[in-house]
């Protein structure tokens, strides 16, 4: 980690810490206080907005894990977030489990559904991954589909508002603080995760898994822990969704969200926990632009000038990055930050 | 130097007057519309359903009419507006347009298609905010709630098209019929256990389901073999026109069709629109069943397609929507408009909230004459959010679209 101009470490503990100066963390307290105190300032849409923001963060993370970090590039991450919402509604809705206890059962359920989609991963990857997990999509689809006494089939399934204990938090604001705390948990861990043996085991595996086998790195073992773990993250962010619409349905699952999944990573900054964050929310966010500005385009151009702008500001901002800046948001917040950590000294190579 | 005192003066002259401007001369506004699925599988109706409400809206401020046929007048001092967003068919997306067009102060709202009919409607309820729906599944009605429809729910409208079939059926043996639509919400809405039973009910024999994709990207050769293979001869559906034209398509190519050597009918619901589908196939289509149908834009005789073709021709000549949604616009915004005049008539403007609209609005709507864009006459209650009470039925025949019975709504869900 780059440190501000004066500052040094002294010990391990602190070359390993998250957060090593005081300065680090007075902006992460500053920042916790601004985020937890946006339901004070903030309307209901705005709330909203967020809201989707921080489930989708914790769906990125477990994304970025499998691709940014150990390499398996997965295009079925709304199916297996359909595993894990439909999993916690289920338990939730029919068989009355709590729902601090339905949440981590479709996370595991999601989970343990990466685990059976990932073996193929031991046999093949690149394009071929690819085709694997656009077909666990579908897949996972069709099989909440047919189980319609279960699921509820294509009708979907009406989950009644979480609460926990005597804590109702089917209101936006109860809500939008369990999604910012579970985000915030998630970002804490898959920036912990990246740290461990299994991280670095990731990382390896990533740049070059022959490598990586011969230095002793169970390829077997390290590409399911990653299945395994970006899935979980998965089903969290699924189950969140479901209880946050208060249905489910195989619509809130479409495939085209896990394409737009990976071009948030892309825009972000692939392989940072960092640029997960910054991707989701610079995609949401021109998102929600594009939804305003499209009935003053509409009036402004043609009626009909507003269909797909979304769908095509986002293709061309991925574009954008891929060949401007293919390290993404991330990297350039990073240069931004080192440029000022020599501040007033610092120079341009 | 001059210019730009000049500038100044005149920006202070223009904040002072309208500071000026007492509260009470600004004006009422109330809102219509809703979001709308511009991007997507819906984007051609919804597209056309957006320039019928904003047509109608249009022509309320302008006239203060609320058809040319009816007496009731809108309110003089009130000026609708029409607010929509474009949700991508995202049902997430939708969630937050909802937020946002609900704190700006719109008292209805407004369904673009079955996923986004999934994920509001218990949230509509809880908000008690009446809507207007493009979407017409059965789950509209476990429970119903406060999402209106202005066409039959899409199992009535094909339980319809089974009696009308069953009707002419000669055979000793019972019927075969199978489901043959489109894999999304929209098309799997049929598969429920209330529309099995009454197939079963009235005599036929269930052979199974097919599905094709919702816009068909391939020939559907397969499934229909397999209906050819099940001697299938009823295919029930839910589709819309860019899956149900190839299908069709394809259907004469494998000699498949009622008056094809492999003698089978094929019947939709509504968003498979007969009038369009002739328009787009001519002869090729003849056969093809739909239920719920609106009537073709040129049929000039009946009241309300005349008002769409004047409005059109007054607000946008040169530029006309072709495509049959329009009216499915202009029954939407008649809806949401008679909803706010009628809760106007029992609260004050400042007292409207989407409570009252639902309960003083939406539920008194008792016999809305549209014109005869809709079937019959709409009407509303509590617990009653399917408008017509009967289905009108229409079979494309020597390329055009054309009326061949009436059936009533049996409320299948």
């Amino acid at each position: 980690m780059a440190l501000y101009s004066g500052t040094f470490h002294e010990n391990y503990a602190q070359d390993m810490a998250v957060f090593p100066t005081k300065l680090h963390w007075g902006l992460l307290i500053i920042f916790l206080i601004l985020l937890f105190t946006c339901p004070l300032f903030f309307s209901d849409r705005i709330l909203t907005i967020l809201t989707m923001i921080g489930i989708t963060i914790i769906s990125v993370h477990g994304l970025n894990i499998l691709v940014g970090y150990c390499g398996q590039i997965s295009m079925g991450h709304a199916g297996f977030m359909a595993v894990g919402g439909y999993t916690s509604a289920i338990l939730y809705a029919k068989l009355s489990f709590p729902f601090w206890a339905a949440l981590p059962c479709g996370a595991l359920a999601a989970g343990i559904a990466g685990l059976f989609f990932g073996l193929p991963s031991l046999k093949i990857k690149g394009f071929y991954l690819i085709m694997a997990t656009i077909a666990a999509h579908f897949i996972i689809i069709w099989a909440i589909i047919q189980l319609y006494g279960l699921t509820g089939g294509a009708d979907g399934l009406s989950v009644p508002r979480p609460r926990i204990g005597a804590i109702m938090l089917g209101t936006k604001t109860n809500y939008f603080y369990l999604v910012m705390v579970l985000a915030c948990l998630a970002t804490l861990i898959a920036h912990n995760i990246v740290r461990t043996r299994a991280g670095r085991a990731f990382i390896a595996i990533r740049d070059n898994d022959l490598a990586a086998e011969v230095m002793g790195i169970s390829l077997w073992s390290y590409k399911l822990q990653a299945f395994f773990i970006g899935c979980v993250f998965a089903g969290v962010a699924g189950a969140l969704l479901v209880h946050y619409i208060s249905f489910a349905s195989t619509d809130q699952f479409p495939f085209m969200d896990s394409v737009w999944y990976l071009g948030m990573l892309i825009v972000g900054g692939m392989g940072s926990t960092g640029g997960a964050i910054f991707g989701v929310v610079a995609l949401k966010l021109l998102d929600e632009l594009v939804t305003v500005i499209g009935p003053i385009l509409s009036a402004a151009v043609a009626p009909q000038a507003a269909a797909s702008v979304a769908i095509m500001s986002h293709g061309l901002i991925i574009i954008i990055f891929l060949i401007f800046e293919p390290r993404g948001l991330y990297h350039r917040w990073e240069m931004i930050k080192n440029y000022f950590r020599l501040w007033p000294f610092s120079h341009q190579e | 130097m001059g210019k730009t005192r000049f500038g100044f003066v005149a920006l202070l002259i223009v904040m002072v007057a309208l500071f000026m401007v007492p509260i009470g001369a600004q004006a009422k506004t109330l809102y219509v519309g809703g979001t709308q699925s511009l991007t997507g599988a819906f984007a051609e109706d919804s597209a056309a359903v957006l320039a019928g409400i904003q047509d109608y809206v249009r022509y309320v401020n302008e006239t203060k009419m609320m058809a040319p046929w009816r007496k009731e007048k809108f309110p003089a001092d009130i000026t609708l507006e029409v607010l929509w967003r474009d949700d991508e068919l995202k049902p997430a997306k939708a969630l937050s347009i909802y937020e946002e067009l609900k704190a700006k102060g719109m008292l209805v709202a407004r369904i673009s298609g079955s996923p986004i009919a999934l994920a509001l409607k218990d949230r509509l309820w809880e908000d008690q905010m009446g809507a207007t729906s493009m979407a017409s599944g059965s789950y509209l009605m476990t429970p119903p709630q406060s999402i209106f429809t202005y066409y039959p729910i899409y199992t009535d409208s094909c339980a319809a098209i089974a009696d009308w079939f069953k009707a002419s059926w000669k055979e000793s043996r019972k019927p075969r019929v199978a489901y043959l639509t489109a894999d999304n919400a929209m098309g799997k809405s049929l598969e429920i256990p209330a529309m099995r039973a009454y197939l079963d009910k009235i005599g036929y024999e269930f052979v199974g389901t097919q599905y094709v994709p919702l816009i068909a990207t391939s020939p559907p050769t397969t499934q229909l073999t397999w209906l050819k293979q099940k001697g299938v001869d009823l295919a029930l559906g839910v589709m819309i026109n860019p899956g149900s034209q190839p299908t069709v398509k394809e259907m004469v190519r494998l000699g498949m069709g009622p008056f094809q050597p492999y003698k089978m009918t094929f019947g939709v619901a509504l968003p498979g629109h007969a009038a369009v589908f002739a328009e787009a196939m001519g002869k090729l289509g003849d056969g093809y069943v739909c239920a719920g149908s609106f009537r073709p834009l040129d049929d000039l005789a009946t009241p309300g397609i005349k008002f769409c073709d004047d409005l059109q021709k007054k607000y946008h000549p040169d530029k006309r929507v072709t495509h049959i949604m329009y009216e499915g616009g202009m029954l939407e915004a008649m809806v949401q408009v008679e909803a706010l005049r009628l809760a106007l008539e029992k609260a004050p403007y400042e007292k409207l909230t989407p409570k009252v609209v639902l309960e003083q609005g939406f539920y008194r709507i008792k016999n809305l004459n549209t014109g005869d864009i809709s079937s019959t006459p709409l009407t509303y209650g509590k617990g009653d959010i399917e408008g017509v009470d009967e289905i009108r039925i229409d079979q494309v025949r020597n390329g055009k679209s054309v009326k061949v019975g009436l059936a009533p709504v049996h409320g299948i869900y």
